[in-house]
């Protein structure tokens, strides 16, 4: 009888150590979501998020997490769709373990999450999302702002590349070639509104579905209006395949294009028809800071590629979600009002992107830079514009 | 300009009729639309680079080695998801073919990763990469006459193969009735696997030229491909091979003319658009003999 008893005990005794065991991680850990492609066809630049954002993890468990807690992260897979990321934003709300989410990587998956983020109360960082309307419908009944973004927006991003066009590389006519989404419609609307102004003559718009691979209707229709510079208004993906393609059509024009053509990938997939390429980056590594030169350097170390500018952001865009729960504790609305506090140069988040700080619609003013391929590389531009 | 929409269109055409051929083919033996077929297409150029890249061997060789590891891969698909529901409802062998195509595509991102890939341009001979005629504007390269003469010389091969072998000969007496061919002596398991392994290396060369003419492959490049592919196979007239050649070549002019000139959103659209119209008056296909339903 008696080593029956025992032994029940001892059973219950060690139930008791395991749950208290199991209770006691999910105490020292802080997690955050995100969301964004990790299949589809925009797979790839989600695997560049999640570098950044294990880059940022690993360096901040490194040195011993925050408030001795270490930091976890869910990534959930929304494949850029918007309905997906409806889907995962529900979910992700609903556990309440998570504090912040850094995402989405597209635009549109951005703002299909974003009504479950503002009426249930998670902040949400997108490092990459560059619509205009996020701006609009990012906010609750009071007004708070839920999303914030350390990219700049298309509309300064197309506006700059028209005046740069026009400006600097000295082009007449232009032909658009643009991405049928959130993000290709609202940079090529930008850029075609700021060439109307300065006099900039588009003389072609066309434009294509995501993972589409032949774009020679397209560019054959586009040659015929002889532009002397084409505008990609899209990702890098199809706009290797659409340099390419231009170039075998004999179509030998200025080639110019946004944040979403930044990628090592471009010039390996376009191989000498990405030279003399031009793009707007948030984010330039000649131009950087040491602190940015050691993020490069060990990304390059642990990943075996070069990083792009949207490792970088993710990076970032994970240090000020972290920076916040690092002020403001578990509580999900109290990391929004640490993040929003990030609002002067002198709260801004310091960052290897630069100091981000936050207006009241969650943008931050960043600069762009210029780069262009050169021998098969990115080199900054000879001549970078204010 | 509408001499190079033609072009364009054309050298897009006759890619589509060589996976096409995949899906007719198996539909005029089993009846049934192997949707792992896009994946086949996909798999086939993944082989061709790693045999470049990982094993160092010339453009021909690999694409031959492909070619035959794809042949096997589609004989391996039908062991493994059909055979074993050969006399289940057709619905259940649908289902597996659109589980297989899932599994396959999934796959291919484990072993080769979910970003695009160059095709590794120093392999391939240099003459495919220059301009072959060029007048009035009209840019035609050496890769596209040599994707032309090798999709030509495909259908060639084809055509010997099912109308003057005895391997042919079965393989069109299956088409006909099964059990009939069955109780002639004809081995049903064997011909439906010669029959896959045909339409799938047809399926690898597709992929292979595919991506060396654009210069990238993804481990999603087999579900556009596909099913554009099999929608040339109906609009040709499934089962019937020359109807998937031209079929194919419709859908590719169709998808230039009306990305050039209707609107490049709608270049879909258009190529359906002439798919419903030639379905509505021509049910069974452009080539498609009105089939009597068999008993």
């Amino acid at each position: 009888m008696r080593s029956l008893k025992l032994a029940r005990l001892a059973v219950l005794a060690s139930f008791l150590i395991l749950g208290a065991a199991g209770a006691a991680a999910a105490a020292d850990t802080i997690k955050i979501a995100v969301p964004s492609p990790f299949t589809g066809a925009a797979a790839g630049y989600g695997d560049n998020v999640k570098a950044g954002v294990e880059l940022k993890l690993a360096e901040i468990n490194a040195a011993g997490g925050i408030n001795g807690k270490q930091v976890v992260a869910e990534f959930l897979d929304e494949q850029c769709d918007p309905k997906e990321a409806a889907t995962v934003a529900a979910k992700i709300v609903q556990d309440d373990a998570i504090v912040g989410v850094v995402g989405h990587l597209c635009s549109s998956a951005h703002l299909a999450a974003l009504p479950n983020y503002v009426k249930k109360g998670i902040v949400a960082v997108s490092p990459t999302a560059t619509n205009v309307t996020i701006s609009e419908k990012n906010k609750d009944k009071a007004g708070k702002a839920w999303s914030y973004r350390v990219v700049y927006r298309d509309d300064f991003q197309g506006a700059f590349l028209a005046r740069y066009a026009s400006q600097v590389l000295g082009l007449k006519a232009i032909a658009v070639f643009y991405e049928n989404n959130d993000y290709g419609i609202g940079l090529k609307e930008a850029f075609v509104k700021e060439a109307k102004k300065i006099g900039l003559a588009v003389v072609g718009e066309e434009g294509y579905m995501k993972g589409a691979s032949d774009f020679t209707p397209q560019l054959t229709s586009l040659k015929s209006k002889n532009p002397d510079g084409l505008f990609i208004s899209g990702y890098y993906n199809e706009g290797a395949l659409i340099a390419t393609q231009a170039k075998k059509l004999g179509m030998n024009v200025a080639k110019f294009g946004a944040d979403g053509l930044d990628n090592a990938d471009y010039i390996k997939l376009a191989a000498d028809a990405a030279e003399n390429t031009y793009m707007t980056v948030p984010f330039l590594a000649e131009a950087a800071s040491a602190d940015a030169q050691a993020f490069l350097k060990k990304f390059a170390d642990t990943y075996k590629r070069e990083s792009d500018w949207m490792s970088a952001n993710a990076f970032d865009a994970t240090g000020v979600v972290l920076e916040a729960v690092k002020a403001a504790g578990m509580d999900r609305a109290k990391v929004r009002d640490a993040i929003a506090a990030m609002n002067s140069p002198e709260t801004g988040f310091k960052g290897i992107t630069g100091n981000t700080y936050f207006d009241a619609n969650g943008d931050c003013l960043k600069n762009a830079f210029v780069k262009v391929v050169k021998g098969g590389t990115f080199v900054p531009a000879d001549k970078q514009m204010e | 300009m509408l001499e190079q929409q033609l072009v364009n269109g054309l050298t897009l055409g006759v890619i589509y009729a060589l996976i096409a051929v995949g899906y007719t083919m198996v539909y005029g033996v089993i009846e049934l639309i192997n949707f792992a077929h896009g994946e086949v297409y996909m798999i086939g150029a993944f082989l061709c680079v790693t045999f470049i890249t990982a094993v160092g061997l010339p453009f021909y060789v690999s694409m031959l080695l492909a070619m035959i590891c794809a042949a096997a891969i589609g004989v391996s698909i039908d062991r493994i998801a059909y055979r074993p529901l050969r006399s289940s409802p057709r619905l259940a062998v649908l289902i597996t073919a659109i589980g297989m195509s899932i599994f396959l595509q999934n796959l291919a991102m484990i072993i080769w990763g979910s970003r695009p890939v160059p095709f590794p341009q120093d392999a391939v001979p240099a003459y495919l990469k220059l301009t072959a005629i060029e007048f009035s504007g009209v840019h035609l390269s050496w890769l596209q006459l040599f994707i032309f003469a090798v999709t030509f010389s495909m259908m060639l091969l084809l055509y010997v193969i099912i109308n003057h072998t005895r391997m042919g000969t079965a393989m069109r007496a299956l088409a006909q009735n099964r059990t009939c061919s069955q109780l002639m002596g004809v081995n049903v398991n064997r011909v439906i696997a010669f029959t896959f392994a045909l339409g799938s290396s047809m399926g690898a060369v597709a992929g292979v030229l595919v991506a060396v003419y654009y210069n990238t492959l993804s481990p999603t490049m087999g579900y556009v491909a596909g099913v554009k592919a099999f929608a040339a196979a109906v609009l040709g007239g499934i089962g019937s091979v020359p109807g998937a050649m031209l079929g194919g070549i419709v859908l590719g002019i169709a998808e230039a003319l009306g990305a050039g000139y209707v609107s490049s959103l709608y270049r879909d659209g258009v190529a359906y658009a002439v798919l419903i119209a030639v379905i509505i008056f021509r049910p069974s296909g452009l080539l498609g003999k009105a089939l009597v339903e068999k008993a």
